[in-house]
């Protein structure tokens, strides 16, 4: 059981209508497939690649995706082993580089999360939490009825992860025979997704300055922080400062 | 500790649970435990979206600035151009994602084969 929240906005009502149920999940499905979840998946065709260089079976690449879920896990993983990394030393870096998902999934969770959801379903969600299902459910679950958002969230994530492993699949077998140029593009799918899909889902101005301190010193950083810890230093440190000056600024719009 | 991948069994997939799996799904396990109390129209819940939003700028950066593999034979200009036309594109496509994603794709696939034919 959840403890009581005092949120006016969940509604306390019978159980769900199975109809509205599945019409919410496909539209879920069918939202993904318009475009994040060949994102995505084109983005994961490298991992595939990695996967059988790394002397991995087709199985482990596609149960790779189900599984972990990170795509910079996921080349971390097979990128690792294949140079003759220690597993525990692995181990230890896949972990570092999936903080993340605590404030990810700390973002999506009480959006989905209703009087009548049970912990276990909170455990499925969570796991389905990645960058673009966060990013886009960020952007889509607020314009959703609170009851609809949980199957419209599963059948987005169910979409964009089955979508991902069978292209992950596909690219331990077709990785090698890319050509460069094409290669290059499916390396900068995520930058380029990930950027527009931020811009995108701006709204405030601590939005703004998020991006503004993220770009501006992520190359800091990188440079100056060590040991896989730089992403989660510019992650608290950028962001800091970015919710910050952005309050600091709207009180005084807000005021004047 | 020693396993042998090529040995082929369950053995890869034995090292890909507890080594790659376990390890990333733990922090999706403690969110789903701190998110209990946690409002989404809290204070604290704006800051740690904007936390999150930072590390995947920071993920952008690290892969436009420092890029691995294939995309190194690209110049950072050429790079930062294609983000340009994806940003155009975004712009005159009103706001759309799908349009930012052809147009930065496009370029950084006519920039990658100018490079490197």
């Amino acid at each position: 059981m959840m403890p009581d929240v005092p949120d006016l906005s969940i509604p306390v009502s019978a159980p769900l209508d199975p109809a509205f149920v599945r019409r919410w999940f496909v539209e879920g499905v069918r939202q993904a497939m318009s475009g994040p979840a060949f994102f995505v998946a084109v983005a994961m065709i490298g991992v595939g690649g990695l996967a059988k260089v790394a002397g991995f079976p087709a199985g482990a690449a596609f149960l790779s995706t189900l599984t972990i879920w990170a795509g910079p896990a996921q080349v971390l993983f097979f990128g690792s082993i294949a140079a003759g990394v220690a597993l525990p030393a692995i181990a230890l870096s896949i972990s570092l580089s999936s903080i993340r998902f605590l404030p990810m999934c700390l973002t999506v969770l009480p959006m989905l999360r209703t009087k009548r959801t049970r912990t276990l379903t909170m455990f499925v969600a969570a796991h389905f939490v990645a960058v673009t299902v966060w990013a886009e459910s960020l952007r889509r679950l607020p314009d959703i009825d609170r009851d609809a958002r949980l199957p419209f969230f599963f059948g987005f994530a169910l979409a964009c992860i089955l979508n991902t492993a069978a292209f992950t699949t596909l690219g331990f077998f077709l990785t090698a025979a890319l050509p460069t140029p094409l290669a290059i593009g499916v390396l900068f799918l995520t930058p380029v997704y990930f950027l527009s899909t931020l811009v995108r889902n701006a709204r405030s101005a601590i939005d703004w300055l998020a991006m503004a301190f993220g770009l501006a010193l992520s190359p800091l950083t990188q440079a100056y922080v060590g040991g896989g810890f730089d992403l989660l230093a510019l992650g608290l440190g950028g962001g800091t400062i970015a919710y910050l000056v952005g309050r600091a600024y709207e009180r005084r719009r807000f005021s004047a | 500790m020693s396993f042998n991948i090529a040995a082929g069994g369950l053995a890869p997939y034995l090292v890909l649970i507890v080594f790659g799996f376990l390890p990333s799904e733990v922090w999706r396990w403690i969110s789903v435990v701190l998110a209990r109390g946690l409002n989404e129209s809290s204070e604290f819940f704006i800051y740690i979206r904007t936390v999150a939003s930072v590390l995947l700028i920071g993920v952008v950066g690290r892969l436009v600035l420092t890029p691995a593999g294939a995309l190194a034979n690209v110049p950072l200009p050429a790079r930062l151009g294609a983000l340009a036309a994806g940003g155009a594109a975004f712009l005159i496509f009103r706001r759309s994602v799908l349009a930012a994603v052809l147009a930065g794709e496009a370029a950084i696939v006519l920039a990658g084969w100018w490079f490197v034919r």
